[in-house]
C-alpha cells in the first residue's frame, strides 16, 4: 500500500513538473553600450545588466510594490542605532556550477564590490559598509561606519550581485550566478543564449531559452521588434508607440521611472549664488507642459527633488510656474533687467536640446534670456557637465537616501551642482539614524522641501518607459526593469 | 605599362599613409579619449588614470602614431584598446560579412544594370526607357535610409516575409546571414544598379550614334549583330570604372545602411570604434578601406587598359 501511494505521488510529482516544463524562447535586445568592452561582471562599468538580471540574484531585491524583498537573504534585522546588521540567508541554493551559496560568497562578493583598488561604479551605493563578516555558514553581519536604516534599500542595487567566492577573475566571461537562467554563449555583440536554470529556488523558469542580442541602434531595434525578431524593446519612445498601439501583435506597458532629466545651475558662480536666482530659474518652468512638448506625455512632473514618484519617501509638493514671483525675486536680487545664461545641451539626451529650447520660451516671460549652447556628445561628460555654469544632465533612478548622497551632499562625488548646505547634509545625517519608519519619511519630505527651496537644479520630470511586447509573451511583470521575476515569463 | 605600375603602386601607398594620418589626427583632436568614452561620467580620479595608464594613453600623440605605424607596416595590427581583443581578428570578421554584401549586391546588381542599361540605350526614348529611367531617378534620389525603412516596413513588418534586421555574430559563417542578408542587398542593389545603369545607358547611346555603327548598318550587318559584335564591347567599357567605384563604396561605404539593419560589417565597427575612441580600430579600418580604394581604381585602370589598346600608348604618362 505503502509503495502504491509512493508511486502514485511520484506519478502526480512528475505529470505535474511536466506541465511546467520550460518552454519556448524569449528574445531581446541590448544596447551595447560598452562595445567590445561589454562583460558579465555585475559590477564592472562594462556589465550588461539585461544579462546579469536573469543569472544572477541579489541578496534583497525590490518586491512588486519597490519595497525589499527577500531573495537570498530571508531575513535581516539591524542593532538599536542601525550600524550593525545581521542577514540569514537562504538554504538549498546552488550556483549553476553547482557549487553551494554561503555566506562566504557573501563576503566576497561585497568586498569586491569595496575594494577601493577596483573602484567599481557600484561601489558608492554600499561604500557605508566597513565589514563584512560570516558569524556561520547562513549568516552574514554587516558593519556600517554610520547609522543606517535602509541598508536593504541599498543592497537592492541592480549590480550588488552574489557571486561565487574566488570567482572574479572568471565572472565576465562564465556569468556564474544563482538565477533562473544559466549562460550558453556569451557574445555580447551578437545573440547571447540564455538556458533555464531548473533548480532555480523560487522553481523552474517558464521559457527554456533566452535570447540577449546586441542592437545598438535604437531604430533597429524597434524594427527587430515590430518585424518579429525580438519579444520586448523597453525602450519604447512616445513617437514610436503609435506604430505598436494600433496592432494586436503587440501591446504597450507603461511603467513610471525615477530616471529624471534635468537643468544644472551651479550654485558655485554667479548669479547662482544668490538662492534668490536659483529660486526664479526653476519658478519659470512651466513642467506640465515640459511633459508634454519634451515627452509626449509620458512622464510626471516632478519638483526639483530626485525622488521616483513611487518611493516611498516621496514629498507631496507643488511646484506650478510663477512668473511674477521669478521677476521679483531676480529684481529682488538685483537683475530687475533679467539675466542672460548660456544653456550647454548634447545631443547624447535626445530629449536635452527639446527640454531646452521649451525652457528658453518659458523663461523668456520672466527676463530670462536663455542661449541654447549645443556642446559635442563626444566629451560631453569630461569637457562640459561640472565645468560650464548651465548644463543638461541625466540620472537613472535611485534610492531617495542614494541619490542625495550621490549628488547633493556637500562633499557628493557627482555633486553636480556645487550644492553645499549644511542643513540639509544634517537632515540626511539624522534621517539615516532614525529607524521609525515614519519619523525618517517626514525627515526626508522636510528634505525634499528643503531642496525645492534651495537647490540650483531644475528637475521638471521623471520619464515613463514605455515597454513594447509581443503578444506571445505572458506574464511579464509590470514593473521597473529591475524588479521583473524573468521565471515567471511564458512564451506562446 | 610595367613603369607606370609602380608609379601608381608607389602613388597609392602615399596615399594610404596619408589617409591614416589624418584620421589619426583626426580622432586625437576629437573632444575626449578611449577613457572618457567608456567611463562617461565616471571619468575622473583613479579611475580614468588606471584606464589611461593601461591604455597607454598618458603618451605623446607623435609617439603613440609611430608606434602603430612601424607594427602596422610588419602586419601587426595591434590589439582593440577596447576589448583587448586582436584587431586582426575582430576586422577580418568584419571585413568578410562587408565582403559578403558587396559580393551579393554585385552578383545581383550588375548584370541586372548592365542588362537594363543596354536595353533603355538600344530603346532610348521608348516606353521602356521611360519608366526605367524615371524609377532610376527615384532610386538615386531616395535616401538609402529612407529605402531601407520602406523595404523593412512592407517585407518585414507588413508582409512578414523576410526578417528586417540583421541578428547573426559577426564571427558567424556567411551561410548563416541568409535569409537576414537579402534586405540589404536589396536595398543596395536598387542604389548600386540605378548608377551603373545611367552609366551604360548613356554610353550605349553615344556608341550606336557612332560613325562606324552607321558604316555597319550601311553594310547591312544584321542589327543584333551589329549590338552584340561592335556596340557592346566598346559601350562597356566604361561600366568598368564604375563598378570598381562601387566595390570600394560597397565595402567601406554602405555605414548607413550597415547601422540601419544592424549589419555587422567594417563600416558599422568603424562608427562604433570613432564613438569608443579605439583608435587601433578606426585605423585599421581606415588602412583596410584606403587600401582597397586605391587597389580597386588601380585594377579598374589595368583592366580599362587592357580591354582599350588605345590607352596603352596614348594615355600611359597620364596615370
Amino acid at each position: 500500500m505503502k509503495k502504491l501511494i509512493t508511486m502514485v505521488s511520484a506519478a502526480a510529482l512528475v505529470a505535474g513538473l511536466a506541465s511546467a516544463e520550460p518552454s519556448g524562447t524569449f528574445r531581446q535586445a541590448h544596447e551595447l553600450g560598452f562595445g567590445a568592452q561589454s562583460s558579465l561582471d555585475p559590477i564592472s562599468k562594462g556589465r550588461v545588466f539585461q544579462i546579469t538580471e536573469k543569472i544572477m540574484s541579489r541578496l534583497v531585491r525590490p518586491g512588486l510594490d519597490g519595497k525589499p524583498e527577500a531573495d537570498l537573504a530571508t531575513s535581516w534585522e539591524a542593532n538599536e542605532d542601525a550600524t550593525v546588521w545581521t542577514f540569514k540567508l537562504r538554504h538549498g541554493i546552488t550556483f549553476h556550477d553547482g557549487s553551494t551559496f554561503e555566506a562566504a560568497d557573501v563576503v566576497y562578493s561585497l568586498n569586491r564590490v569595496l575594494d577601493p583598488e577596483s573602484d567599481s561604479p557600484a561601489r558608492s551605493a554600499v561604500k557605508m559598509i566597513t565589514e563584512v563578516k560570516a558569524l556561520d555558514d547562513m549568516t552574514v553581519q554587516i558593519t556600517l561606519d554610520t547609522p543606517f536604516a535602509d541598508m536593504p534599500l541599498q543592497l537592492m542595487d541592480y549590480r550588488l550581485r552574489m557571486l561565487n567566492e574566488g570567482s572574479g577573475d572568471t565572472i565576465a566571461t562564465t556569468g556564474n550566478g544563482t538565477g533562473p537562467f544559466k549562460v550558453e554563449t556569451f557574445d555580447a555583440e551578437g545573440t547571447t543564449v540564455l538556458v533555464a536554470n531548473p533548480d532555480y529556488w523560487e522553481g523552474a523558469p517558464g521559457v527554456a531559452r533566452m535570447e540577449v542580442i546586441g542592437i545598438a541602434d535604437g531604430q533597429a531595434r524597434l524594427q527587430a521588434l515590430l518585424g518579429g525578431q525580438i519579444d520586448m524593446e523597453r525602450g519604447i519612445t512616445a513617437q514610436q508607440q503609435v506604430m505598436l498601439k494600433g496592432s494586436d501583435k503587440f501591446y504597450v506597458q507603461v511603467i513610471p521611472t525615477g530616471n529624471w532629466r534635468g537643468l544644472v545651475f551651479r550654485t558655485d558662480v554667479e548669479p547662482f549664488n544668490d538662492i534668490r536666482v536659483r529660486q526664479a530659474v526653476r519658478m519659470v518652468a512651466d513642467r506640465e507642459e515640459l511633459v508634454a512638448l519634451v515627452l509626449g506625455g509620458e512622464g510626471i512632473v516632478a519638483c526639483d527633488a530626485p525622488v521616483e514618484p513611487n518611493d516611498q519617501y516621496r514629498a507631496d509638493l507643488s511646484c506650478p510656474q510663477d512668473i511674477e514671483k521669478a521677476k521679483a525675486l531676480l529684481a529682488e536680487a538685483g537683475y530687475p533687467d533679467g539675466i542672460d545664461i548660456d544653456v550647454h545641451v548634447a545631443t547624447l539626451e535626445p530629449t536635452w536640446p527639446t527640454l531646452a529650447v521649451a525652457y528658453q520660451e518659458q523663461a523668456a516671460a520672466a527676463g530670462i534670456r536663455v542661449n541654447v549652447v549645443q556642446a559635442p556628445t563626444d566629451g560631453y561628460w569630461s569637457e562640459v557637465w561640472m565645468k560650464k555654469d548651465v548644463t543638461a544632465t541625466r540620472w537613472n533612478e535611485r534610492p531617495a537616501d542614494q541619490a542625495f548622497h550621490e549628488i547633493y551632499l556637500s562633499n557628493a562625488k557627482w555633486n553636480e551642482s556645487y550644492y553645499k548646505d549644511e542643513k540639509f547634509d544634517a537632515m540626511l545625517a539624522e534621517a539615516r539614524r532614525e529607524l521609525d519608519f515614519e519619523k525618517r519619511k517626514a525627515i526626508y519630505v522636510a528634505a525634499q522641501e528643503h531642496l525645492l527651496e534651495t537647490s540650483g537644479t531644475l528637475i521638471p520630470y521623471t520619464v515613463t518607459r514605455l515597454v513594447g511586447v509581443s503578444s506571445r509573451v505572458s506574464n511579464l511583470d509590470e514593473v521597473k526593469n529591475d524588479a521583473v521575476r524573468w521565471h515567471k515569463i511564458t512564451v506562446d | 605599362m610595367l613603369r607606370m605600375l609602380l608609379r601608381r603602386m608607389f602613388l597609392g601607398a602615399t596615399t594610404v599613409v596619408i589617409v591614416s594620418m589624418i584620421i589619426f589626427a583626426g580622432v586625437e583632436m576629437l573632444p575626449g579619449d578611449a577613457c572618457t568614452a567608456f567611463l562617461e561620467r565616471e571619468a575622473q580620479g583613479k579611475l580614468l588614470e588606471n584606464c589611461r595608464e593601461a591604455q597607454g594613453l598618458n603618451r605623446p600623440a607623435v609617439e603613440r602614431y609611430i608606434d602603430w605605424a612601424s607594427s602596422a607596416v610588419r602586419g601587426d595590427l595591434g590589439i582593440s584598446a577596447n576589448g583587448q581583443k586582436s584587431i586582426a581578428e575582430l576586422v577580418g570578421d568584419r571585413l568578410a560579412n562587408s565582403l559578403l554584401l558587396a559580393a551579393c549586391s554585385l552578383a545581383l546588381g550588375v548584370p541586372l544594370a548592365i542588362f537594363l542599361g543596354v536595353v533603355t540605350g538600344l530603346w532610348r526614348d521608348r516606353p521602356v526607357d521611360l519608366i526605367l529611367s524615371t524609377l532610376t531617378i527615384f532610386a538615386m534620389t531616395i535616401p538609402e535610409f529612407v529605402s531601407a525603412t520602406v523595404l523593412i516596413l512592407v517585407f518585414s513588418v507588413w508582409l512578414g516575409w523576410l526578417p528586417g534586421i540583421v541578428l547573426t555574430s559577426a564571427s558567424a559563417p556567411a551561410a548563416e546571414f541568409f535569409p537576414e542578408i537579402m534586405l540589404p542587398v536589396l536595398v543596395l542593389t536598387m542604389v548600386m544598379t540605378a548608377h551603373i545603369l545611367r552609366m551604360v545607358r548613356s554610353s550605349v547611346i553615344e556608341v550606336m550614334a557612332g560613325d562606324y555603327i552607321q558604316m555597319a548598318t550601311l553594310k547591312g550587318v544584321p542589327y543584333w549583330r551589329i549590338v552584340f559584335r561592335h556596340a557592346l564591347p566598346n559601350a562597356l567599357l566604361p561600366a568598368i570604372n564604375v563598378v570598381a567605384l562601387t566595390i570600394a563604396w560597397l565595402l567601406g561605404g554602405v555605414v548607413v545602411i550597415e547601422v540601419v539593419f544592424n549589419y555587422p560589417g567594417l563600416g558599422r565597427m568603424m562608427i562604433d570604434a570613432i564613438s569608443d575612441r579605439d583608435l587601433p580600430v578606426v585605423q585599421a579600418i581606415a588602412l583596410i578601406v584606403a587600401t582597397v580604394y586605391v587597389c580597386v581604381n588601380l585594377s579598374a585602370d589595368i583592366l580599362t587598359m587592357i580591354a582599350n589598346p588605345r590607352l596603352r600608348t596614348l594615355h600611359m604618362r597620364r596615370g
